[in-house]
């Protein structure tokens, strides 16, 4: 062996190539190497070889506790994520307080956000995934990979290492590692052959041709984003590429439509026997977070009455009205404010701001009565042109008066509507009712009244309460007025 | 330092070597006299004692199916690792033509009687408690059906059900004997013939085998209650039959080695991989038992979801056994047994495979003894559920060991003094040289 290439200067010896023939004498060779104190070497067999980590002394690979710590990540990254993309709260799910983490809370199945069973198979495949990766980007890391080239590859001899050799190498990092002693160890240890393994220190330069392959190549990869943008701010008049067409025609009906004949006869079959293309909510089923079982948060009647008009929120505006009129209790009526409203500054300027969209069309902005609405359908009404009651001023003793007319009964005419005025259930959220009852009770409190409104007003008790114990007044001759609010309202509004 | 071991059969002993003779008695008697105590300290309340009677002969029928399935699935593949322990495979499979006669305790009322074990043969069965209005509605849908009780009839009914299980353990029976004879004769004559013989044999009776397992996990478990269905509970039958199987011939092959037989040919490899195979196992089976949850937890419809339900409810305390369950059959022998040095260790394996035996047992119990409270004791006390206590778990225990007695003098004499392992298999050679990466 030439020992004379380590001293020059563009190569550096990697180790010592020992060949074998049989993997009896490898093994008994790398028995050896261990038992003679060499710590850095690697056998290379065309197959598996039974007892070859022992023999060349490799503890077991801690690959199995990093994939093990990975995969235990996994779980808490696994439920951490649908924990917090499904929103989940920890304790009552119904309701959306209870978030701690805002997710997209998408209500799937009837079930809980955060339902363990549900989410056992994704954490389960990110585990798979996540152990995967770890596996395999841990070999390369442990096995320090990638590399771009061995210099075990330039050793003609180390070729048949696929085919029927047995290769064993002494690494020169070895502290035990003397290239004469160590030469003369193998030959002792029965190697059929020995050759010096060089790294080739002029193969660190980039060969001349890369450097402006790469450029090309890189440039070359600009070219479909750069068509992709071009296209991005053209028209064109040809019709859309439909890349999925299952997904783009969907053998579904839109809800709200009706069915087409889907038998293609003359004799005509509907999905379903009224002809809707969707079925009908199951009779008493109600919307997921409608239940309101709360009584006086949505009804303003304390607790103990809740039972009376239980079906009041799901009847018809006039049905409603009058079946509260019927049955109403005065005891009945909460005499603060629910549990779920808080009054504040924000609530009460909310109130406010609802109250003048919603109210002041026909209360007037003080609560006098006064109200565009009101005013100008009493200057029709003088004419001859328009029945109309006019609205009560909110100053009015028997609106002021606590006892007959506490502040549930205030949500409730909001709520359902009294006498002619009309049910706001549908335009103003329960919250915002509240708000305004806390702002109506807050303009009681100032105790102004407009100049002249007195006047007015006792005008409208006379002419409207006969009218109100009659609680069936025609609504078609009040449609004029309320068209005109409603027009106040968008306008308001906007 | 590796060195290729003979094809040959070096251990001084190979068989019981008489041992048997003293032994079978012995357990037989214990058998019978722990079974007739159960019986009589039951107060010969015939539901009360079918149904832990129920659970020992599933356990005790599951270990011997999965044994067979050990048997059929080794030929099948080919597999030369495992030429050293399937003939203890072989013997136990071998049980299941006699275990027929433990099965007699459970069809003789049902035939004889409107009574026993299940609901379906009273004479005024109905679908009861929870389902019935889905029945009513069901029912209702398609007023040209016949009420389900009657659809279910043509099924389940005693003399159909007695047929089937004929059916079932001649399969088993045959599919058993054929491999013990011809893997005996090849003991004798070294035919390499014989190992193509059993292998063309196996892939028409592994067939025969999934099909028997299905019905027949059906028929014994599911049918107790039956309302209910899932088709993946012969998987979950299966599964638990593999596990308790391959922790019954590991705990067999531990308890030969320590009184000196077949030493040398089951090695620390073969237990590397016979715990391998149990860990799989125990995975397969925890996949297995979500599925089947998973999916009606949720679909979520009324005629399935009552069965978890009643074996969920922490306040009537089957949910605690159903807990018991999830952590001990899967979260602890998976930490447990995944680790390399556990399953090459014979004492930590020995733990390991009385564990899950327990757990299998535990396991049947949680599938069968609810059934027991939603149909009988519920009529008995009105607050339902069994009284645990001391009398309880004597007589469960008592039922338990006797059972368990009476399958060992079936293995006593069906092992009599045959050889313990192969003698002249082909793949003997690969099997004692078999090493684990």
């Amino acid at each position: 062996m030439a020992n004379e290439t380590n001293n020059s200067s563009d190569k550096e010896l990697v180790g010592l190539l020992a060949q074998f023939d049989d993997p009896t004498s490898l093994l008994a060779a790398c028995n050896n190497a261990r038992e003679a104190g060499y710590t850095k070497m690697d056998a290379y067999t065309p197959f598996p070889v039974h007892g070859i980590d022992p023999a060349l002394g490799i503890k077991r690979s801690f690959l199995p506790f990093i994939v093990l710590a990975v995969a235990l990540g996994a779980v808490v990254l696994g439920l951490g994520m649908q924990f917090y993309t499904n929103g989940g709260g920890i304790g009552d799910w119904s309701t959306d307080e209870a978030a701690i983490f805002p997710g997209y809370r998408f209500m799937i199945s009837g079930k809980p956000y955060f339902s363990l069973p549900a989410n056992i198979p994704v954490t389960f495949e990110v585990i798979v995934l996540s152990s995967a990766f770890a596996t395999f980007f841990g070999m390369w890391i442990i096995n320090r990979l990638p590399r771009l080239s061995n210099p075990l590859h330039r050793v003609s001899r180390f070729k048949r290492v696929t085919n029927d050799k047995f290769f064993l190498m002494l690494e020169a990092k070895d502290d035990k590692f003397d290239a004469s002693d160590s030469e003369a160890h193998l030959n002792q240890w029965g190697a059929v052959a020995i050759e010096e393994v060089n790294q080739d220190l002029t193969d660190t330069k980039l060969p001349s041709w890369m450097a402006p392959a790469a450029l090309i190549g890189a440039l070359l990869l600009l070219i479909p984003p750069v068509a992709i943008f071009s296209v991005y701010g053209s028209t064109n008049r040809k019709p859309r590429l439909h890349v999925v067409p299952d997904m783009d025609w969907q053998h579904k009906f839109k809800t709200q439509v009706l069915s087409p004949n889907i038998a293609e006869k003359d004799d005509p079959v509907y999905l379903f026997e009224n002809r809707r293309a969707m079925r009908q909510p199951v009779e008493g089923s109600v919307r997921f977070g409608s239940l309101e079982d709360d009584s006086e948060m949505f009804r303003g009647i304390k607790k103990e009455f809740s039972g009376q008009a239980a079906t009041v929120g799901l009847k018809s505006n006039v049905l409603a009205s009058t079946a509260v009129q019927e049955e109403e209790n005065p005891d009945q009526w909460i005499t603060g404010f629910p549990e779920g409203f808080k009054v504040n500054e924000d609530t009460l300027a909310r109130g406010k701001q609802r109250f003048e969209i919603y109210c002041s069309v026909c209360h007037g902005y003080a609560g006098n009565g006064d109200g565009l609405v009101n005013q100008r359908a009493i200057a029709l009404a003088a004419n001859g042109k328009a029945s109309w009651t006019a609205a009560k001023s909110l100053h009015d003793p028997t609106v002021t008066d606590s006892v007959k007319n506490p502040t549930g009964r205030i949500y409730d005419t909001i709520t359902n509507g009294r006498n002619t005025m009309g049910p706001y259930r549908d335009q103003i959220p329960v919250e915002d009712r509240w708000a305004i009852v806390a702002y109506v009770k807050a303009l009681q409190a100032t105790g102004i009244t407009a100049p002249g409104a007195e006047a007015t007003e006792s005008e409208a008790e006379e002419a409207g309460e006969p009218e109100a114990d009659e609680s069936a007044e025609p609504a078609a001759e009040t449609t004029e007025p309320e068209a005109e609010a409603s027009e106040a309202d968008d306008a308001d509004t906007e | 330092m590796h060195e290729t071991r003979p094809a040959k059969i070096t251990s001084p002993i190979v068989d019981l070597g008489g041992a048997h003779l003293k032994l079978m008695p012995i357990a037989l008697i214990v058998g019978a006299i722990g079974v007739g105590l159960t019986y009589a300290l039951y107060a010969f309340d015939l539901q009360r004692f079918s149904h832990i009677y129920l659970v020992n002969f599933a356990f005790v029928l599951t270990m011997c199916i999965g044994c067979l399935f050990f048997v059929t699935i080794s030929h099948l593949t080919r597999a030369g690792w495992n030429v050293t322990v399937r003939r203890i495979a072989e013997l136990y499979a071998q049980c299941l033509p006699v275990l027929f006669i433990l099965f007699l305790p459970i069809l003789i009322p049902l035939l004889f009687s409107n009574d026993g074990l299940y609901v379906w043969n009273q004479a005024g069965w109905s679908i009861d408690g929870a389902s019935t209005t889905v029945i009513a509605e069901l029912n209702e849908a398609d007023a040209k059906l016949p009420p389900l009780e009657e659809l279910k009839k043509a099924y389940l009914n005693k003399t159909f059900f007695a047929i089937r299980w004929v059916v079932y353990f001649c399969i088993w029976g045959g599919m058993a004997t054929f491999f013990l004879r011809t893997s005996l004769k090849q003991d004798q004559t070294g035919d390499k013939k014989l190992t193509s013989r059993m292998q063309a044999f196996s892939a028409p009776a592994m067939i025969a085998f999934a099909a028997s397992v299905v019905f027949s996990s059906m028929d014994l478990l599911m049918s107790l209650e039956p309302l209910w269905f899932s088709t993946m509970f012969p998987v979950y039958f299966f599964a638990g039959s593999v596990l308790s199987a391959l922790a019954l011939i590991t705990l067999t092959c531990l308890y030969l080695q320590r009184t000196g037989r077949i030493t040398d040919e089951v090695t620390v490899e073969h237990y590397h991989d016979m715990g391998k195979l149990m860990f799989g196992f125990v995975v397969f089976w925890g996949y297995i038992a979500f599925s089947q949850f998973l999916l009606i937890w949720y679909a979520n419809i009324p005629e399935e979801t009552f069965w978890y339900e009643y074996r969920m409810s922490l306040t009537d305390g089957w949910g605690v056994l159903s807990i018991i369950l999830l952590v001990g059959h899967l979260f602890i022998p998976f930490l447990f047994m995944m680790g390399r040095t556990m399953r090459r260790n014979k004492n930590l394996l020995l733990i390991a495979v009385i564990y899950l035996l327990v757990m299998h047992w535990i396991d049947l119990y949680w599938l069968v003894m609810p059934q027991y409270d939603r149909a009988y004791a519920h009529a008995i006390e009105p607050d339902g559920m069994i009284q645990f206590g001391v009398r309880t778990l004597l007589c469960d225990a008592a039922c338990t060991v006797g059972v368990l007695g009476l399958f060992a003098g079936i293995f006593f004499l069906i092992v009599g003094d045959k050889p313990l392992v192969t003698l002249q298999d082909p793949r003997l050679g690969e099997a004692l040289n078999h090493e684990v990466h």
